[in-house]
């Protein structure tokens, strides 16, 4: 009943209040409108792309494609392809850009257009991860999408799509979706705990006759689950601006994941959004004002970043890693956006990302009974 | 809980039996007071009892004790030794159960300004375990009774300095609390809502509740209190009616005459 008193207080201080609503959801759409600026900003970008090119078969549309390249200041190397496997190892090593393969007769079947008694095909084989490949495909893509559209353009490219979208997702989102949690609860929680000590309302709560316990759980339960709406709207902006940030497609990004993946990392981000509202809370509880609190909260993200980001530079951290609170998260939604989770390493550290909220909120009450920590004496 | 007993006043509800507190210094502390000391004995072997229905000030000079003493029996501060009981309640061991006989205020509002007058009642109220029946009929007839029906849905940060302090009194009787712990009530306030302050006790008081509160002000312990205890370096010099205490003399007069007598030295 009193638990549900202060849960419901600070929810009602949330959803009726349109400035808190707003700051929960701006950073989301903001993130949005940046990245896809920047997006567009870097894939703006021409740089100046030298190209090795093998051909394979014959065509006169090579020589189009090599004028468009000078047009664009860049330089090419058309070299006939001997044997087309080489051709294509050379691709797939990285020695050549790419390797344009035509049918047998194709300027003549393109010629023939509807009569040619079989259709001509082309193909660009090229590898997306490396810049100049994945610009001059584009090219050759368009120019003989322009020269006749009755022939199929097969586009191969080496990178795995997959495998690379989800590196790239792995490497990034965990660190991105830990800054924007720990956003989202310092903004709610410094207020809610540390604002109301600075005024003295939290004094008024300790003189009536709710347990302390109460008290700290009737805090940071409604501050994690507000917490939940700034994240997922911060999550959901990276997650819809990452293709045009990235140049891949959210689909192929996020494929490799799968509906398991998808539950597991709501479970990550459902354990350790207590645990930062917890840790804050108590930061705030210590503080003798809002601003002291976010000095030391301050500290707490820098130590939570760095221990975030840590984990997309080092391999082979061991399984103590799941013990470790805010390390395990990143590391397991690493696996799982990477397509190889592993549940037992997800399940531990969701029990013990909970397991030290609750001993926080344990901390918090007995904060609460300490005179020279609420009173300063 | 200790049996409540009764004295020439009627029932004790107050019970302070030798409270001493004492407090660590910080270095700041110790540079803004001008003193070596580590420590600070705030409340030095405190006793005094108050009865029902009866308004018993507290008086003395600022850093007296006064504050702590308060803190004390509102459970907010543990004492260092001795004890008090509220009720009958130990504040060391039932401390619980002293919270649920008390309502304590200070002259500073403290409430939230988002939240209406009405919703706050509410709120205190389900803190406290009243019932919702009883805390509809008790919220229409306290904000009747103090005129504020017609503010119950206007956010406290929109309220006028009086009606806020209306609403905090009101809040503070949610639980029907037996005893009122009040510190500093009229401090910093202007005239009229330091009236609203000191009719509103009058009411509590014919509402038969008893009222402890502390102060300064010798003006506010002649019009209110029945008997009044004068603490200086947390310890009670003088204790009883306003008659036994000033003898014949004016309450200020008499104040600095033991004050003078304790400290050897002239304001």
């Amino acid at each position: 009943m009193k638990l549900l008193a202060l849960m419901k207080k600070e929810f009602t201080r949330f959803f009726r209040d349109p400035r808190l609503i707003i700051s929960m959801l701006l950073p989301g759409i903001l993130i949005y409108i940046i990245y896809s600026v920047m997006g567009a900003a870097i894939f703006s970008e021409e740089e100046d792309y030298s190209f090795k090119v093998y051909v394979s078969g014959d065509s006169a549309v090579v020589s189009t494609i090599e004028a468009a390249v000078t047009e664009n200041d860049w330089t090419a190397e058309f070299l006939p392809a001997e044997d087309e496997e080489t051709a294509r190892e050379a691709v797939r090593s990285g020695e050549a850009t790419a390797l344009l393969v035509f049918s047998p007769a194709f300027d003549d079947m393109i010629a023939l257009g509807p009569l040619a008694s079989t259709l001509p095909r082309a193909e660009i084989v090229y590898n997306s991860e490396d810049g100049a490949s994945a610009a001059f495909a584009t090219l050759a893509n368009t120019i003989l999408d322009a020269y006749a559209r009755t022939f199929s353009i097969t586009m191969s490219d080496f990178a795995a799509e997959e495998n690379f979208a989800a590196q790239m997702m792995a490497g990034i989102l965990p660190f991105l979706i830990v800054v924007f949690v720990f956003s989202s609860c310092m903004s709610v929680t410094l207020e809610s705990v540390a604002g109301e000590k600075e005024r003295g309302t939290l004094a008024t709560i300790l003189v009536t006759s709710a347990k302390r316990w109460d008290i700290a759980l009737g805090k940071v339960i409604p501050l994690a689950c507000v917490s939940l709406i700034g994240a997922a709207s911060s999550f959901l902006g990276v997650a819809l601006s990452m293709p045009k940030l990235m140049g891949v497609s959210l689909g192929a990004a996020v494929s490799g994941v799968g509906a398991a993946g998808y539950v597991m990392i709501f479970l990550l981000i459902f354990s350790f959004v207590p645990l930062i509202v917890a840790a804050i809370a108590a930061v705030s509880t210590l503080s003798r004002s809002v601003k002291e609190a976010s000095a030391y909260t301050s500290v707490i993200m820098i130590f939570v970043m760095v221990l975030s980001i840590v984990t997309a530079f080092v391999d082979g951290i061991g399984g103590w890693v799941s013990f470790v609170p805010i390390l395990n998260a990143v590391s397991a939604m690493q696996g799982v956006l990477a397509g190889h989770m592993v549940v037992w390493q997800c399940l531990v550290s969701v029990a013990a990302n909970l397991a030290y909220a609750a001993l926080l909120v344990c901390l918090i009450g007995w904060m609460l009974s300490n005179e020279r920590i609420m009173f300063g004496k | 809980m200790q049996e409540v007993p009764f004295s020439e006043f009627g029932e004790e509800v107050v019970r302070a039996e030798g409270l001493k507190k004492v407090f660590s210094l910080s270095r700041k502390q110790q540079r803004l007071e001008k003193t070596g000391e580590t420590q600070k004995v705030a409340v030095a072997g405190l006793s005094f009892s108050a009865y029902r229905g009866e308004i018993y000030g507290l008086l003395g000079p600022n850093g007296a004790g006064k504050t702590t003493t308060l803190r004390i029996l509102s459970t907010l501060i543990r004492p260092d030794a001795g004890d008090a009981f509220v009720c009958g309640h130990s504040v060391r061991g039932e401390a619980q159960k002293v919270r649920d006989s008390i309502g304590f205020m200070t002259s500073e509002l403290k409430l939230e300004g988002f939240f209406t007058p009405s919703y706050l009642f509410d709120f205190f109220g389900a803190l406290h375990g009243v019932d919702k029946e009883t805390l509809a009929k008790r919220k229409q007839e306290l904000f009747a009774r103090f005129g504020i029906d017609r503010f119950a849905e206007v956010r406290v940060k929109d309220l006028s300095t009086g009606m806020l302090q209306k609403v905090s009194l009101v809040i503070s009787i949610v639980h029907d609390p037996a005893v009122v712990i009040f510190d500093e009530p009229t401090n910093g306030l202007d005239v009229l809502t330091a009236k609203v302050v000191t009719d509103f006790l009058l009411e509590l008081k014919a509402m038969g509740k008893s009222i402890l509160l502390s102060t300064h002000i010798f003006s506010l312990v002649e019009k209110l209190c029945d008997r009044v205890g004068i603490i200086i370096d947390g310890k009670m010099v003088s204790d009883g009616t306003l008659a036994d205490v000033c003898g014949g003399m004016p309450l200020e007069e008499r104040f600095f005459e033991i004050y003078h007598a304790i400290k050897g030295e002239t304001v």
